[in-house]
């Protein structure tokens, strides 16, 4: 009978210690999706961004030296990410191949300025800094005119601006929820133990002797589950990739590599730190609470 | 004459504890106390009369509010934590009515265990534990784990656990109200003759029969010592055992 006692208690101790590590997979996971959706939104905002439109329209006697020298200058700017150069010829090739109507033949002269389209890097894509290259340019004697679109820059980034906050909002929610979650379950599971601490602690460990085996076995959980939730993690990226190929657009390694590095430490560093105040808190309980608290 | 030694010396120990922000609950109300070595004490009161508070200050548990604790030869009363288990380590084996026994380790393994934390090599352990365990009557049940003996059993590798390491004292907390009372009567013979063998002995309980078999008993009430007396009926195993099996 004993026996079987004992076999019980070995499953219960090894269901305890999986449903603890379960727990924290699972929180981990929920941490880490909302992760890569932060890293694809705002991967996805910066593409957005660096996609507005910016078009210097050239004056019709400009030099093509002048034309390639104002080119180097933008291109020579940190927050410039490409600029290109399309002269009149091309401009009217591309108008009539939309339209489908020779409007030079009909008119008998090409009406269209040349240009350069430039794209900035995302933290440049907004009204204020578009402003201040838009006035500089226009002292350019090359330069006719600065086309852009205002209202979509100040909507777009006021857009992604709510988008961030909420998404910021959510991720502090679930940050909260988490250190919550994975908290309760190890002070559940240190508070199956609390006999444990007791006697330990009755005949003669030192607090650090006692904390030890549970600090270890609360990294150790941590661990394990910060691996799991990762190994999740990239099955949904990968499934969602296959149904929506377009994600891999927005993919950057780099960043999932951090995303991970911080799921583990998330994972580490909540379990160490319940697990710590756990234990405290039953070294420092009197006896009688034991069977009440 | 020969002169006592003082093993336990309590000097206007006070312990008062806070309840919320203003209500302070006054355990123990400047409790002055000597126990000698080879004393056999028992403590008694009512609920709420501070006994647990004593001895959980006895025990080196906890420490008082004010008021100096010496425990042979030493101030424990402003101890550092680590200190504390060090001196529960060495000079002190506890004994509970829960058993307080590792669930999972043999008897042998739990009465070696505060040795592992003093420092023992495993071999000085397990000879150690194992002379423990037969002096306490348990040698055919040295492998067994604690679910695997009796209520008795497990009190006796309890007491086993508590002189392993040769301590100043034993405190000794209801030892008997988990068991019936044939088993009961057994275990106070079990410390009757730890205390023969020189050991001094402090069980706090609130039973008179088991009060009995002290010499001396120390009642407290409202945190305060009622009164200290030598105990002129002392029960005796023997005769109380006899009593018992001529009953049934």
């Amino acid at each position: 009978m004993a026996g079987r006692e004992d076999k019980y208690a070995k499953r219960r101790l090894k269901t305890s210690y999986l449903s603890t590590i379960v727990g924290v997979t699972l929180v981990l996971y929920m941490l880490g999706l909302l992760g890569l959706i932060v890293l694809h939104a705002k991967k996805l905002s910066d593409y957005v961004k660096e996609n507005i439109g910016f078009t210097v329209f050239l004056n019709d006697d400009v030099k093509d030296v002048d034309v390639i020298q104002l080119q180097k200058s933008l291109d020579a700017r940190q927050y410039v990410k490409s600029t290109e150069y399309i002269t009149k010829e091309k401009a009217a090739a591309t108008y009539i191949k939309e339209s489908g109507e020779d409007f030079v033949t009909f008119l008998g002269y090409n009406p269209l300025p040349s240009s350069l389209e430039v794209r900035f890097g995302a933290d440049f894509a907004n009204s204020d800094s578009l402003k201040i290259l838009e006035t500089e340019l226009l002292k350019n004697k090359s330069v006719k005119e600065v086309s852009y679109q205002k209202s979509l820059v100040s909507a777009v980034n006021e857009n992604l601006r709510k988008i961030s906050l909420i998404i910021l909002g959510f991720s502090c929610l679930l940050l909260i929820i988490a250190i919550a979650l994975i908290n309760n379950t190890i002070r559940l599971s240190v508070y199956s133990k609390r006999f444990l601490i007791r006697t330990m602690q009755l005949i003669g460990a030192t607090e650090n002797f006692i904390r030890r085996p549970f600090i270890l076995k609360g990294f150790v959980q941590g661990i394990i589950g910060a691996m799991v939730a990762i190994i999740l993690l990239v099955f949904t990226l990968y499934f969602a990739q296959k149904e929506v190929p377009e994600l891999r657009e927005l993919q950057d390694a780099a960043l999932f590599i951090k995303l991970f590095v911080f799921v583990t430490l998330m994972g580490v560093i909540i379990s160490w730190a319940s697990t710590y105040l756990a234990v405290r808190k039953y070294l420092r309980i009197k006896t009688d609470y034991l069977y009440y608290h | 004459m020969e002169e006592r030694k003082e093993v336990i010396s309590l000097t206007e120990i006070v312990k008062n504890y806070k309840i919320g922000a203003e209500v302070i609950v006054k355990a123990l109300r400047s409790v002055s106390l000597t126990i000698y070595k080879n004393e056999y004490v028992a403590l008694m009161g009512p609920s709420g009369s501070g006994k647990s508070t004593l001895m959980n200050i006895l025990g080196c548990l906890d420490t008082p509010t004010s008021g100096e604790y010496i425990l042979n030869g030493q101030i424990v009363s402003k101890m550092s934590d680590d200190n504390l288990a060090q001196v529960r380590n060495k000079e002190i084996g506890f004994v509970f009515q829960t058993f307080n026994l590792l669930p999972r380790s043999t008897a042998l393994d739990n009465v070696a265990l505060p040795l592992v934390y003093a420092g023992f090599s495993k071999s000085k352990r397990i000879q150690r534990a194992t002379e423990v365990l037969k002096s306490v009557n348990l040698e055919d049940r040295i492998m067994h784990k604690p679910n695997e003996l009796s209520g008795g059993q497990r009190q006796r590798v309890a007491l086993a656990r508590a002189l392993v390491n040769n301590p100043s004292i034993i405190l000794a907390d209801e030892p008997t109200g988990n068991l019936d009372s044939k088993i009961s009567i057994e275990i106070m013979g079990l410390f009757e003759e730890i205390h023969k063998a020189g050991n001094t002995i402090i069980i706090v309980t609130h039973e008179e029969n088991i009060a009995k078999y002290a010499h001396r008993i120390i009642r407290l009430m409202d945190g305060e010592i009622a009164s200290d007396e030598v105990n002129p009926d002392i029960t005796k195993y023997e005769k109380n055992i006899a009593e018992v099996v001529n009953e049934q």
